[in-house]
């Protein structure tokens, strides 16, 4: 998988330090291109972390506001998406903090996933996907908010667990912890037989 | 006799398995949650299961192609004119 801050920007002759030079001299359209090289996965990441497609939105245009704001502040000592990366989560907080929102829990119909898993008929395959799908977003979507971006950046984003942890704020170890837990919290609502079916 | 009791082993091996698919064991406590998962009904099945976890969570959920909607910069053209050094400073310490 090639991780966002190791190629350059679609389209971009200029580097990455040089596009972060002339965004600190005052430069809108050098940090429009810096940021838009990352818009679409910034703006995957926070639909994932919010689960409103509205919220995502207005939390985007904050991040890459403050982004702009904060350019001067950044000395490029983590590569800029880790940077960008780390402000979404932080609005992301800021934002769930404010709406005092709590995922709302709706169990998984294990039933129906144990049903789905043994179907063997090829036509069921399809919907026995999108039941797996349903489920897996489902878990993800009832986690704490923690324990979701921890999944989020390791396994869906596939950043390395440095990366990760550097973007969510905490030590590497802390932030293993939070991954194994909220992975074994996915599994137990799943259950083993459709993810081995899956 | 082990060290820790079945049921000891057990728990301790389902609390682990993801820490053991990652890699994040000691040969110890891989040798441990081995040795347990080779006859327990629960934990040999769960390795795989977690294992097929950490397999599908990015094919399920990083299979949409989502785009960015158009306007994602008209807040900080609007807001941002005065430029990068402006009043609102936002952006985490830790890189300062």
């Amino acid at each position: 998988m090639q991780l966002p801050g190791r190629r350059p920007g679609p389209g971009s002759r200029e580097t990455e330090a040089g596009l972060v030079a002339r965004a600190q001299a005052g430069d809108m359209d050098a940090f429009e291109q810096l940021a838009g090289a990352y818009a679409d996965r910034l703006f995957a990441l926070l639909l994932r972390l919010l689960d409103d497609r509205a919220e995502a939105e207005d939390v985007a245009q904050e991040v890459l506001l403050r982004a702009w704001r904060g350019i001067g502040r950044f000395q490029g000592r983590s590569q800029f998406f880790t940077w960008l990366y780390r402000i979404a989560i932080n609005e992301v907080n800021r934002s769930l903090e404010k709406k005092s929102r709590r995922p709302i829990s709706v169990p998984v119909d294990t039933e129906a996933l144990q049903l789905a898993a043994a179907a063997s008929a090829e036509p069921a395959q399809q919907a026995e996907r999108a039941e797996l799908r349903r489920a897996i977003s489902k878990a993800l979507a009832d986690l704490p908010p923690p324990a979701r971006t921890a999944i989020v950046l390791r396994d869906v984003e596939g950043l390395s667990t440095q990366e990760a942890a550097e973007i969510a704020g905490v030590a590497e170890a802390a932030f293993k912890s939070r991954l194994h837990q909220a992975r074994l919290k996915v599994r137990a609502a799943i259950g083993d037989e459709a993810l081995l079916a899956g | 006799m082990g060290l820790f009791s079945r049921t000891d082993d057990h728990q301790w091996s389902q609390q682990h398995l993801s820490h053991y698919v990652e890699g994040d064991l000691g040969s110890r406590a891989r040798r441990r949650l081995d040795r347990h998962a080779q006859d327990c009904v629960d934990c040999g099945p769960g390795i795989r299961a977690m294992r097929a976890l950490v397999r599908l969570i990015p094919v399920i959920e990083g299979s949409e192609i989502l785009r960015a909607p158009a306007g994602i910069f008209d807040r900080m053209r609007s807001a941002g004119a005065g430029g990068p050094h402006s009043d609102t400073p936002p952006a985490p310490s830790w890189d300062a």
